[in-house]
């Protein structure tokens, strides 16, 4: 008897695991024959054809739910999410997103998604990302969508370069326009201790002992994140090589040569002189951006999209400032050349998708009611698309003088986050990290830059 | 129970389940690890064969080093500091005559309990340069000694080694105040009668008691030092560069910021293999010394 029981528990026991490691097969996002599939059974992107038929989908009135990660940290995130949404229930009534806020994980998680055949329906994805998913046919080709959708047609000229991928496909419908970094400065406080707007790295350091002499801190950093150290280097380097970083991302060129080599030394001079403040290595973004509206800093480097909150914090007391350079006259012709930029990603769509069309046309729409919001409500107009709308609120003076100075742009390099090569990446934000302790040399810098770019 | 063990199919059917779940969730995941560090494996996908190439790179990448000599100073840091605080609370705790043993047994636990990531902040807010408390009391006594302790590219690796050592010294001393507990009070007798003052009583009879108890607390400190990361990554993200990198940390940017799946997994499963190792070596040295020396003379004998 005790050993029929002891077999009917283990029985019991067995069964039980089983149970638990099985998965409810979503009637929201998957179907059984897609929803399963690994990706060790795909093939790549060019020969994918959607999963689904969104003719009969959009045909009937059937009640469908689309997954969707996307960013919604931020009001710089959330307000064109939930303006989307808004919009998307009276151009699609029978459409639901679902949404799943996107982890700040380098793309962990939608790679492990990607990995055990889960990804969403419609998901934002970084460049970096979209080289493995079109190996492994996790994304999806949106040429004819975005022909069909006239999506292709509103995208700015100037834009352009971030619709395309290298291989002149479109894997994600993308929102944002070209950005820039953009170094911001205190009026007020500069006005105070009647110091001129560096022109050249010279007066730059003769600034930084002014502020420091008064307790100042020349200029926050939020060092904890490797691509504001990463911007900041390229900041530099592009004053003597208009390529910066992305240059050595295109694998055009080497960090040996006198370009990132001097870039390297200015950085590590002006740390030396005391530029950010002490524990910038540590300094997450809400403290150094704290010290810096908070007139602690006099100083601040961040992307354009600082503009709205900068301009509604300090007010007219805010402006931003051209680069500094090595003399007056790289100053001036640096003016065109900025560090930045765009890349081919945004919404990007699962072919597996049980409605991979329908959620393909509202991955377009999504993208294009995101740059409706930005100039709409965020003050923006540096969207991707040419958009109809007015926007709520007079630009700030910084952004309408950034945007002026747009045409006479003749260079614009890449965001960290929208290099390519994986193993630099990673390189050039930790290196540049590293940049910021006062005894790492600029040679071992190069070294470990050159180590990376050679893997 | 001599009848249930000599009851085979039995004990077959009550180790199915844990040997299934330890298989599928242990055993093949490790094996997988070694596996896949012969691939150029980007996560997805199958990869392609490249032999011990993920190996060859691994050993003369820079950061390898530093991940290994960080490893070596983050595993001997906590040790060194659990087991001595440990121990000594713990001894003297167990004094009954000591006042505020309760509360003090309690303090010293919190830490435990606590979130890595709670501690990490607090840490982080203790070792700010410019407004923690740490430099903020130096500034107090007038000592002037402000320091960057996360941003020193020589030091910041024992800053956080200190931080894990704060947080789990509880815990190994939970474990030997166990371990006291279950030390019969004869012995202690039997020492006063012998004339033992209290120092000589632990020394003789409470630490030598104490060895599987020890054994164990330096298992956890010695691999946990090896395989550190969550201090790096919330505190440092393994700088200032990679100047706090561990193996581990070491794996995970290789795996998820660089899609270096295979190298991430050689750099795995080198881990795997530190941490067998020491384990072996701390099994070899807490063996019971007669056995020991029986083999050394059996090996000796042959060596003749």
């Amino acid at each position: 008897m005790k050993r029929v029981t002891a077999l009917l528990l283990i029985f019991v026991l067995c069964l039980s695991m089983f149970a638990a490691c099985s998965k409810k097969p979503s009637q929201e996002t998957k179907t059984p024959d897609t929803g399963k599939q690994t990706n060790q059974d795909k093939e790549p992107a060019k020969d994918k054809e959607p999963a689904g038929d969104s003719t009969e989908d959009v045909a009937t009135d059937e009640e469908i739910t689309l997954s969707i990660y996307a960013q919604y940290a931020d009001d710089d995130t959330k307000v064109p999410y939930d303006y989307a949404v808004e919009e998307l229930k009276k151009a699609y009534p029978n459409v639901t997103l679902k949404l799943e806020v996107q982890a700040q994980d380098d793309g962990q998680k939608l790679m492990t998604y990607a990995a055990t055949g889960n990804l969403p329906d419609i998901y934002q994805v970084a460049l970096a990302q979209i080289e493995n998913f079109k190996q492994s046919g996790n994304i999806m080709v949106l040429n004819d969508i975005a022909k069909a959708t006239g999506f292709e047609d509103k995208v700015f000229d100037s834009a352009k370069n971030i619709l395309y991928n290298e291989d002149g496909n479109i894997y994600a419908f993308p929102y944002a326009g070209n950005e820039y970094v953009v170094w911001y400065y205190n009026k007020a406080i500069f006005e105070k201790y009647n110091v001129e707007v560096p022109k050249t790295f010279d007066q730059l350091l003769e600034a930084i002992q002014i502020f420091r002499d008064n307790d100042i801190i020349p200029m926050s950093i939020f060092g904890a994140e490797g691509w504001i150290t990463a911007a900041m280097y390229d900041v530099i380097a592009t004053r003597w090589d208009a390529g910066g970083i992305a240059k050595l991302d295109d694998g055009k060129g080497s960090a040996s040569e006198d370009a990132y080599l001097n870039a390297a030394k200015m950085m590590n001079t002006l740390v030396k002189a005391g530029l950010f403040q002490s524990s910038a290595s540590s300094t997450n973004y809400d403290q150094a951006a704290q010290l810096f509206l908070n007139g602690e800093s006099a100083m601040f480097i961040n992307g354009q999209w600082f503009i709205t909150d900068a301009a509604a914090t300090l007010g007219d007391d805010v402006d931003w400032m051209y680069y500094p350079s090595y003399d007056e006259a790289s100053y001036e012709a640096g003016k065109a050349v900025w560090s930045g930029g765009g890349a081919a990603a945004g919404y990007a769509v699962n072919p597996d998708s049980q409605h991979a069309e329908l959620a393909a046309e509202v991955a377009a729409f999504i993208s294009e009611k995101y740059c409706e919001a930005k100039v709409k409500y965020r003050g923006t107009p540096l969207v991707a698309l040419d958009v109809d709308v007015q926007p709520e609120m007079e630009f700030p003076a910084m952004m309408q003088k950034l945007q002026a100075d747009i045409p006479n742009q003749t260079s614009i390099t890449k965001f960290a986050w929208h290099l390519t090569n994986a193993i630099f990446k990673t390189a050039i934000e930790d290196q540049t990290k590293y940049l910021l302790v006062e005894d790492y040399s600029p040679e071992e810098f190069i070294t470990e830059i050159n180590n990376a770019l050679a893997q | 129970m001599k009848k249930f063990y000599s009851n085979k199919p039995a004990i077959i059917l009550f180790a199915v389940p844990a040997l299934f779940v330890f298989t599928v969730f242990v055993f093949y995941p490790i094996v997988q690890v070694f596996n896949k560090s012969f691939y150029d494996w980007n996560g997805l996908g199958t990869g392609t064969f490249i032999g011990f190439e993920n190996y060859t790179k691994l050993f003369k990448d820079t950061v390898f080093k530093i991940s290994n000599k960080n490893a070596l100073i983050f595993a001997g840091t906590i040790t060194i500091f659990q087991m001595t605080l440990a121990s000594t609370f713990a001894l003297v705790l167990s004094n009954q005559r000591v006042k505020g043993r309760e509360f003090l047994r309690i303090a010293y636990f919190i830490p435990v309990v606590l979130s890595v990531t709670v501690v990490c902040q607090l840490w982080l807010a203790i070792f700010n340069s410019d407004s923690g408390l740490l430099n903020t009391i130096f500034q107090r006594l007038g000592i002037n000694y402000r320091q960057n302790w996360l941003s020193n590219r020589y030091y910041a690796i024992y800053a956080i080694s200190f931080v894990n050592a704060w947080q789990w010294m509880g815990y190994q001393f939970a474990l030997l105040m166990a371990g006291i507990k279950s030390i019969p009070n004869d012995y202690y007798e039997a020492a006063k009668i012998d004339g033992a003052s209290t120092f000589l009583a632990h020394m003789k009879v409470t630490i030598p008691l104490l060895k599987e108890t020890y054994k164990i607390c330096l298992t956890i400190s010695l691999t946990g030092g090896v395989k550190a990361f969550t201090e790096m990554f919330i505190m440092t993200k393994g700088g200032p560069g990679n100047s706090t990198y561990t193996l581990t940390y070491l794996m995970y940017k290789a795996a998820f910021r660089e899609f270096r799946y295979g190298y991430g997994m050689a750099s795995a499963s080198i881990l795997v293999i530190q941490c067998l190792i020491i384990i072996l070596v701390i099994n070899w040295l807490f063996r019971d010394r007669e056995g020991r020396d029986a083999k050394w003379g059996r090996i000796k004998e042959k060596a003749n």
